[in-house]
């Protein structure tokens, strides 16, 4: 099979602490606190008052009407309050529930074991109650509006695990006993819902067992393909799948649904197949915690809506976090986790702890370098590759001004050239050249600003210019709308994933 | 190391205890992290850094550049470490009263130009003549126009020109063979304008006919340059580009009339062509930063440099072709810019 790349990103060397593929439980936890907007989609009207009895796995916040998906309480037990939070800079309504330690929960009504006896309506029905169908960055497709688009506009259906980032989520951890078995399985029921889609299963090429099996899996279906990809930073993105994998040029700015593809993960694919042969509803995540700063790197399976001090736990290597930073799902793009209330919602995958690094070395900069990882080859570790990097948020040096090496843009993914407009936003007022230089182009990957020597952020400039020139009144659309057709009602196109 | 810190923090106390001296805070500043690196974090996303710094690139040009160094202090004696001590020390200089007039940090793009500097020159240029071309250097080639990152002139070149143009008679005399004290008057080059002499080519690469001081020792430069290819701090299109054409258009002319030009494989050794293409042509600041205005740049160089040897008064012209080509940089960008990014019609 075919053997896809793009060009630019940048293959990070092995970091050490990444997740074994072990399993835990966490446990219920006592209090739980629920978005009312979690993964793709808006925010849900609540259908519970405070006050109010509930079961762990009954509907607490739908909208028909909307895009958007169910949602879940997650423990048995009493809604206390529905009140605003700031979650993630996002100002949203949270349900407060108090458990009673309980661990059982209600199924879905209607799943069947034999799914492939349900019809295709009911398995959609079942996907959509079962709030699935908000994962990931465009959700799945199912005429209750749970994504841009409807199942039938569906032309290609990525499922990717290219482990591309410096930190992954173990897919042997995933698919431990069955759920090699389950994950087949949950390709094809979302067939079933889209009867006219492909399906391609992007895979980390040094992962062969995985590789080896999914080959096999495949044969019997000529509506799968399976891809061995290099694991090079950003291949996860749908921005940079579709190019590479499809060889389809992306609406950059907009939903990949738009042009027809939905992008999954493993984890979700799994979510499918407990929803409609299991009946299980979305209440629970496996959630990996690599970096240094873990006791132990493991996947840890909680209730959606846990606390983070209760998944943190006595977790961490060093009381107090003041010393390492938490990072959510991705250490190149993901929010730091500062506040310790606030819980993990349905998109949460993975919590990067690192130690935050204020040491100073002498002569750092004449070291050796055994442990570093950098883009370019000055370091001994570029040339052990088998030595383990070390990774903290030291800023490994001073930021200095640009000397154009070109280093960004050799990185970039998607072509444009970083500190050409890195330099125009900062000595221009906002223009509308930055658009002609491509600046809606960026998939906020922050590959630039990771391997600058000048230590710029070039990809956080970038993003304010792009508020600058929409507060001008210049947007993505004038850039992109000429030049597709995309899919998805009107009022849906300009429907990106929610962060 | 203790005693640095302290050393270090007294000069702090004392500088921000009076007023005048509160300028030069910079500069302490730059000493501060230059041994004891950074004890700041990333704020916003990426939460992780790469390794390298400016600091680490800058000392991988001057470790490219050591072996060519090294044995040009065996070739011509200590005296060259007498040239480079005067232009790090005045170049420096010229570097700490513009960042205490500006209240900007020290920037270490200056490690290389100071190195550059007296490697480019003839062996037996006065001291006092370094000092000044590096001042001059320094200051109009990258501080009037800015400072590091915005300079358009490769500054140890601004500098060469200077002195060479302003004292051509000292320039002249100051050449000398390699491991002798015969002054000298004809390098290769001059040889072949006035006489068609070619000598040998592996005297060339081992460093045995004369030139300036840091462009003798040729195999070291290869290697140097090789390595920092290899560790990608320099990109190999310039190099490439530039001595690939060269070597066209020289071994082309070389058919058509002999007298004019020399042998390719002569012109890629003599001179300076072999320093320009791995140190000075490759700076990243001074060359365009997109790869197709890099294989453009390095054509041209190839054009210029073997047009104004063979065509043009002058004996050697990677100097100038490089100052020149500098000068065209930004508008190879602008064009490459604009031919890839289409405008958008409304």
């Amino acid at each position: 099979m075919a053997f896809r790349r793009f060009q630019g990103g940048y293959k990070f060397g092995t970091f050490c602490c990444q997740p074994k593929s072990r399993l835990v439980q966490a446990g219920i936890p006592r209090k739980v606190i629920i978005p009312l907007k979690q993964g793709f989609g808006g925010e849900v009207k609540p259908l519970v008052k405070t006050g109010d009895k509930v079961f762990a796995g009954q509907i607490i916040a739908r909208d028909d009407n909307s895009v958007s998906s169910p949602i879940h309480a997650t423990v048995n037990g009493r809604v206390t309050s529905i009140e605003k939070r700031n979650y993630f800079m996002q100002e949203i309504t949270v349900a407060l529930i108090e458990g009673d330690g309980t661990a059982d929960f209600r199924m879905l009504e209607g799943y069947s074991a034999d799914w492939g006896s349900l019809s295709p309506e009911k398995t959609e029905e079942l996907l959509y109650l079962s709030g699935v169908t908000s994962l990931d960055s465009e959700g799945i497709p199912t005429r209750f509006k749970s994504s841009a688009i409807f199942p039938n506009e569906v032309e290609d259906v990525i499922i990717h695990a290219a482990d591309s980032e410096p930190y992954n989520m173990s897919l042997k951890a995933l698919l431990l006993g069955k759920n090699k078995d389950h994950l087949l399985a949950g390709i094809r029921i979302l067939k079933k819902i889209m009867p006219d889609a492909k399906f391609h299963l992007v895979l980390n090429q040094s992962g062969r067992n995985i590789v080896d099996w999914a080959r096999q899996a495949a044969v019997e279906y000529d509506w799968i393909k399976v891809y061995p990809v290099e694991p090079r930073y950003p291949q996860d993105m749908p921005e940079v799948l579709t190019p590479s994998i499809l060889g389809r040029e992306f609406p950059y700015g907009y939903s990949a649904a738009t042009l027809g593809i939905v992008t999954l993960t493993i984890q979700t694919l799994l979510s499918v197949y407990e929803a409609v042969a299991e009946g299980r509803p979305l209440i629970e995540r496996v959630i990996a915690l690599s970096g240094p700063s873990w006791k132990e790197n493991l996947h840890i399976k909680a209730r959606v809506g846990s606390p983070l001090e209760f998944i943190v736990g006595d977790r961490l290597k060093s009381e107090g976090a003041a010393k390492d930073r938490l990072v959510l799902n991705s250490i190149m793009t993901g929010h730091n986790l500062n506040d310790s209330s606030l819980p993990i919602d349905r998109t949460c995958y993975q919590i990067v702890g690192i130690p935050e690094n204020r040491a100073r070395e002498l002569f750092v900069f004449m070291r050796p370098g055994l442990n570093t990882d950098s883009y370019s080859r000055t370091f001994l570790s570029n040339w052990l590759l088998w030595m383990k990097k070390r990774v903290d948020t030291n800023m490994h040096g001073e930021e200095r001004p640009c000397i154009s090496c070109g280093w960004c843009e050799g990185v970039c993914p998607v072509g444009i050239i970083p500190h050409l407009l890195y330099r125009q936003i900062a000595a221009l007022p906002v223009n509308e050249s930055f658009m002609r230089y491509g600046i809606f182009n960026c998939i906020d990957c922050n590959l630039c600003s990771y391997v600058c020597p000048s230590k710029i952020s070039v990809a956080r400039s970038i993003k304010d210019g792009k508020q600058k020139l929409v507060s001008i009144g210049c947007d993505k659309s004038q850039c992109i709308l000429p030049k597709f057709d995309l899919k998805g009602a009107e009022e849906y196109r300009g429907v990106k994933s929610i962060r | 190391m203790k005693i640095l810190k302290l050393a270090i923090y007294k000069t702090y106390a004392i500088i921000n205890s009076n007023k005048h001296l509160k300028r030069f805070k910079p500069v302490v500043e730059a000493a501060d992290e230059f041994f004891f690196g950074t004890d700041k974090v990333t704020l916003f996303t990426p939460h992780i850094e790469d390794g390298i710094d400016i600091k680490r690139y800058m000392s991988f040009v001057i470790i490219g550049l050591l072996p060519a160094t090294i044995a040009s202090i065996y070739f011509f004696g200590p005296r060259v470490i007498a040239m480079i001590a005067v232009s790090y020390i005045f170049g420096g200089l010229t570097e700490v009263v513009f960042s205490a007039v500006r209240r900007k940090p020290v920037h270490e793009g200056f490690l290389v130009t100071g190195l550059i500097f007296p490697l480019v020159l003839p062996p037996l240029v006065p001291l006092w003549m370094v000092a000044l071309g590096v001042v001059f250097g320094v200051m109009f080639g990258k501080e009037v126009f800015g400072g590091t990152g915005r300079n358009i002139f490769n500054p140890a070149l601004v500098g060469r020109v200077f002195v060479s143009l302003a004292f051509p008679s000292v320039f002249s005399a100051s050449w000398k063979m390699p491991l002798s004290d015969t002054i000298t008057s004809a390098t290769p080059l001059v040889g072949f304008k006035s006489a068609h002499a070619i000598p040998d080519l592996y005297s060339l690469l081992l460093g045995s006919q004369p030139g300036s001081i840091g462009e003798v020792f040729r195999i070291g430069i290869i290697a140097g340059g090789i390595f920092l290819i290899l560790v990608k701090i320099i990109d190999w299109r310039i190099p490439l580009s530039y001595l690939g054409m060269v070597f066209i258009f020289a071994s082309l002319g070389n058919k058509m009339n002999p007298e004019v030009f020399a042998p390719a494989a002569f012109q890629l050794l003599a001179g300076g062509l072999l320093f320009g293409a791995f140190f000075m042509a490759t700076d990243p600041v001074t060359s365009p930063f997109t790869k197709t205005g890099r294989w453009v740049y390095g054509i041209l160089l190839g054009v210029i440099t073997v047009s104004i040897r063979s065509l043009s008064g002058f004996v050697e012209g990677v100097m100038f072709s490089i100052l020149l080509m500098n000068a065209f940089a930004p508008l190879i960008d602008t064009i490459v810019v604009n031919l890839r990014f289409k405008e958008i019609r409304k």
